[in-house]
Parts: structure tokens; sequence; C-alpha cells
């Protein structure tokens, strides 16, 4: 009973410390960004006296935040959109048809590879492409990019998806009259959905949280994500230390928002995307 | 009639005429021609420009595998190399430790566990880049949240970022921060998916919760551990947000990661073929992982 009783008690200590470890550092940037600069940089007390909102209109009036936010969401949305789509129908066929030479046993595997395949490992040959077509700067080539890395992670979520439907309602639904593509949209689809859910977030997730290729292939606002606007206020000498870490604050709350809207099938979402 | 699913291997064929036999190739391609024109394609231009030499961004002339002998007698690349490996080696042990109590401590049902979880989680889905500025504001001499505690206790701010072993074990630990979360919700799965016969036979047994853990839930665990260890270092050999943010390599060479330092050798130095090979050896290394990383999984079962 005793003994039982300080278990619970252990778990409870164990379990909060280790949300806190989680937390506060997040929560020391909240706490900076809210602070005035000149208290940041001359008082160490860990409490502010006043909280002041200046860090953030700066963001907005000074700096290109509300450009950012937008070109963060297009591109996000917009990859993810044609990764699903493209993605979905590409898995279905592997986990459904027999293809021409054996193309239904290695294709898949290949894209698997690919997608393990480290992004800085063609970041050179994409830069030297995307200045021929003079694609620099351009959302289209960040939205190009990320669907096609996008593509290979829903392939490979999606097929074990399809695999777990059993094939005799799609051929009863033909033998009723329906197409093979009818069958696929009407049966199949809304019978994978809890796989494009797990798939979706984990895409915008990741694609949201993209810095390399934004960096390498974007300078200007109209054309920068949030984690390259975010990064370029980081001055080498100088640090703005209120308006840093303000834009830490802006640049991942739509990613924490989203995630918390979507938090019944974050776990599984973001477990499927790493071992599946 | 039906067919057994097994994963692995397609379903019957399926039958049909006209467009429903084209149906396959038109779904597919698509999607193929999409990662063969911006992955593939770029990834063989890559490997050509690896073995050339370039002036202002073109190619001036071949020079074959000169840039692959350049890399092994350039101290830089070795000592990246040498430092990304001991940060892989560093940041994955402490992960996979932590990760694996953490899986432990909230491998039960009850009220608020779905929440817990989720606030485990949250280090992994913040943006890496913020997650850098976290850290220069945990490690910052002067602002940092260190600093204050220290000030707080009386204490002199610990210098982090300025000392070379201060900002590798600072990367590490940024690391460890962010990337523990993963672990612990691969190992979780796996933990949730163990059958129960053996542990309900221990409990009969009477054996204690120390040998039911070594005795059974670790071996049922090792090939997720495997899994998630090799997944996990394949991402951190080519760590790159963070450390640009945190320390952009500095001080010295103290935390030039190999993907730092192909950048760099790219966008500041114009060493495009020099670059271009350099990369291709991380991707070698990764793509070896890799392929064990895919044994292991295809060997679980699932």
């Amino acid at each position: 009973m005793t003994r039982a009783r300080f278990g619970g008690l252990a778990w409870v200590a164990a379990t909060v410390a280790a949300m806190a470890f989680a937390v506060i550092p997040l929560a020391w940037m909240l706490l900076t960004s809210l602070k005035t600069n000149r208290e940041i940089t001359q008082d160490t007390s860990l409490v502010p006296e006043a909280l002041t909102s200046a860090n953030y209109v700066s963001l907005f009036s000074g700096r290109e935040f509300g450009a950012y936010l937008t070109n963060s969401i297009i591109v996000t949305a917009a990859s993810v959109a044609i990764a699903l789509a493209l993605g979905t129908m590409a898995a279905y066929v592997l986990a459904r048809f027999r293809l021409w030479a054996g193309m239904h046993r290695y294709v898949g595997f290949s894209l698997l590879m690919v997608r393990l395949l480290p992004p800085i490992v063609i970041i050179i040959p994409i830069f030297l492409v995307a200045q021929q077509l003079g694609l620099l700067n351009t959302r289209l080539s960040l939205i190009v990019i990320y669907a096609a890395f996008n593509v290979t992670i829903v392939v490979w979520m999606m097929e074990s998806f399809f695999r777990e439907i059993p094939v005799d309602l799609e051929e009863a639904a033909m033998v009723d009259g329906d197409t093979r593509f009818t069958a696929f949209r009407r049966i199949v689809l809304p019978l994978a959905a809890p796989g494009l859910v797990a798939t979706g977030i984990f895409t915008v997730i990741t694609t949201y949280n993209e810095f390399l290729f934004a960096l390498v292939l974007t300078s200007t606002p109209g054309a920068e994500t949030m984690p390259v606007g975010a990064a370029t206020l980081i001055g080498r000498i100088n640090v703005d230390w209120g308006a840093m870490s303000a834009a830490g604050v802006i640049g991942a709350l739509p990613i924490v928002v989203f995630s918390f809207f979507v938090q019944k099938h974050l776990v599984r979402g973001l477990t499927m995307g790493a071992v599946k | 009639m039906a067919t057994a699913m097994t994963p692995g291997a397609p379903a019957r064929t399926l039958r049909g005429s006209g467009v429903d036999r084209a149906l396959p190739y038109l779904m597919l391609g698509p999607a193929l021609f999409l990662v063969l024109g911006v992955i593939v394609y770029p990834l063989i231009d890559g490997l050509r420009s690896s073995t050339g030499f370039f002036r202002f961004g073109r190619q001036v002339r071949s020079v074959g595998l000169d840039n692959y002998r350049q890399a092994f007698a350039d101290p830089v690349f070795l000592e990246s190399l040498i430092t990304t490996a001991r940060f892989v080696v560093l940041a994955v042990t402490i992960e996979t430790l932590l990760g694996l109590g953490l899986a432990l401590l909230v491998a039960r049902e009850g009220r608020y566990i779905r929440r817990i979880r989720a606030t485990l989680i949250l280090p992994m889905i913040v943006t890496p880049v913020v997650v850098g500025i976290v850290f220069r504001l945990i490690y910052a001499s002067d602002v940092g949240l260190l600093a204050s505690i220290a000030h707080a206790v009386g204490l002199d701010p610990p210098q982090i970022l300025s000392s070379g072993s201060g900002a590798f074990w600072g990367l590490v630990f940024l690391d460890v921060w962010e990337w523990t979360p993963l672990l612990f919700l691969i190992l979780l799965a796996g933990i949730q998916s163990m059958p129960v016969e053996p542990f309900e036979a221990a409990r009969v047994d009477g054996a204690g919760t120390w040998r039911t853990f070594v005795d059974h839930t670790l071996p049922l665990l090792r090939p997720t551990i495997l899994v998630a260890v090799s997944l996990r270092a394949i991402d951190a050999l080519t760590t790159f947000d963070q450390v640009y943010v945190l320390t952009r390599g500095g001080p010295g060479t103290s935390t030039q990661l190999i993907s730092l330092y192909g950048y760099q050798t790219f966008f500041q130095f114009q060493q495009v073929g020099y670059a271009a090979a350099m990369l291709f050896m991380v991707a070698i290394i990764v793509l070896i992982g890799a392929g064990f990383a895919l044994a292991l999984m295809r060997r679980q079962p699932r």
C-alpha cells in the first residue's frame, strides 16, 4: 500500500519533470519575447517586470513576417496537396497491381531509398538547375521540390494502408458496375482516410519546418518561408534578442497550433511517418 | 474467392481492358515522373559535377576523381567527419536511453495520458531553426536562461558558446532535447505492440520489475531499438538547421558538422565540384546506414 503510493508519487514526479524539460526552453523564449530589450540585456531577472508586445509589432511592421507566413502556408498547402494526390494513386497501384517488368516489386523500395537520402546531397544540383531555369526566389520551386520529397513519404505510408483494405470490397463494387477508378475513389479512399490523415499531418509538419532548400533557393520576402525569415534575424555580432525570440515564437506558432488541432492523430501520424 | 493479403506480395492481377489496363500506369506515372525529375535527375547531375572543376558556377573541365582525393587530404573535411561522428554517437546514445525511459514511463493508460504524450513530443514538432533560437536564448552568456539562473543563485554565468567543448556539448544537448521524443515515440509503439503473455507469466512467477525488464522487455524491444537508432542516426548525420543557427560551426571548427562544411564550401567558397564530391561521400555513408536500417525493418514482423 505505502509502496504503491510511493510508486505513484515517483511516477507523477518523473512525468512532471519530463514535461517541464520539454516545455521550459520554449517558455523561456516566449517570456523573453515579451520583455523590452532593455530588460533583456540589463536585468538578468527570471520574471519580467513589464510585458510588451513591441517585439511582435516590429516583426510585422518593420519586417516581412506577414509575407513569410503567407509563403509558408501556400508552399506547405500546395506541396502537401500535390503529394497526397499523386502519392495516394501511386501507392494504390503498388499495393494492388502486378506491373510490367516487376515494377511493383522495386518501385516502392526505390522510393524509400530516395526518401532516406539526405536533401543536402542534392542541394547543389537543385540550386544550379533552379538558377538556369530562372526559378530562384519563387514559391513554385519550393512547391515542386517539397512535393517530390513528400510523394516518397506518401507512397511509403499509404501503400501499407491500402494493403490492409480487403480487395473484395472493390471487386464487389466493380461487379455492381463501378469502373476500377470509381471503385478506388468511392470505396478504397474513404477506408484509407485514417492513413491520409496521418500522412497529411506528418508531411505538413516536415514541410513547414524545412529550412535548407528554402535558405538556398530564396532570398527575398516574395518567396522566403518562415524558418528562413526567423533565421535571417540572427545577426552575427549584434543580436536583437527581443526580435529574435519573438521571431522564434511566431515561426513555431503555426505548426504548434496545427499540431494542437490534430492532437488526436498526432502521435500516430508522427510514429508512422518515422517507421513506416 | 479471397486472396491472402500478405505484405510484400501484391494482390492478384486485376483483369480489365482498355482504360482499365492502362490505369495503373496512369496512376503511377505522375508520382514517378515528379520524383525522377526533381530528385533522381539532380542526384545524377550532382554526381557528374563532383568530377568537375568549376569557375563562376560553370564547369570548366573534368578532373576525374581529384575532388574526392582532395577531400581525404583536407584536414577540415576529416575533422568535420570526426566531429559529426562524435556528435551522432553521443546524441543518439543519450536519446535512446532517455527515450526508452520515457516510453516505459508513459506506456500505461489513464487520464491525461494522451495530453502527457502530446506535451512530451512538442520539441520534435517545433521548427528546427526555432530550436536553434531557443538554445541561443538558453546558452547566451549575457541574456541566457542559464546565465539568469546562475545569477539568481549567485554564480558566474557559464560560458557555453564561447568555448569549443562547451559549444559542442551545447549542440549535443540541443539535439537530445529535440529528438529524444522521436526515440520515445518509436519505442512506445514498440512497447505497445509487445505480446502480453510473457509478462503475465513473469508476474505469476513472481519476477521483479527489473528482471522482467531485462528478461522480457529488452529482448522483445531489441529490433525496434535497432530500427529507431538507425533512423535517428541517419538523420543526425546531416544535421544542419540547428547548428547553422546556434553556432555556424564555431567557435573555430568545434561544431563544424559535415553538412555545414559542404554547404559553406559551395555557397561561401564557391567550390562546386569539391562540395558535390564531399556531399556524395556523405550520401554513400547514409545509404549504407539506410540499407542496414531497411534490412532490419524487413526482418521485423509487424
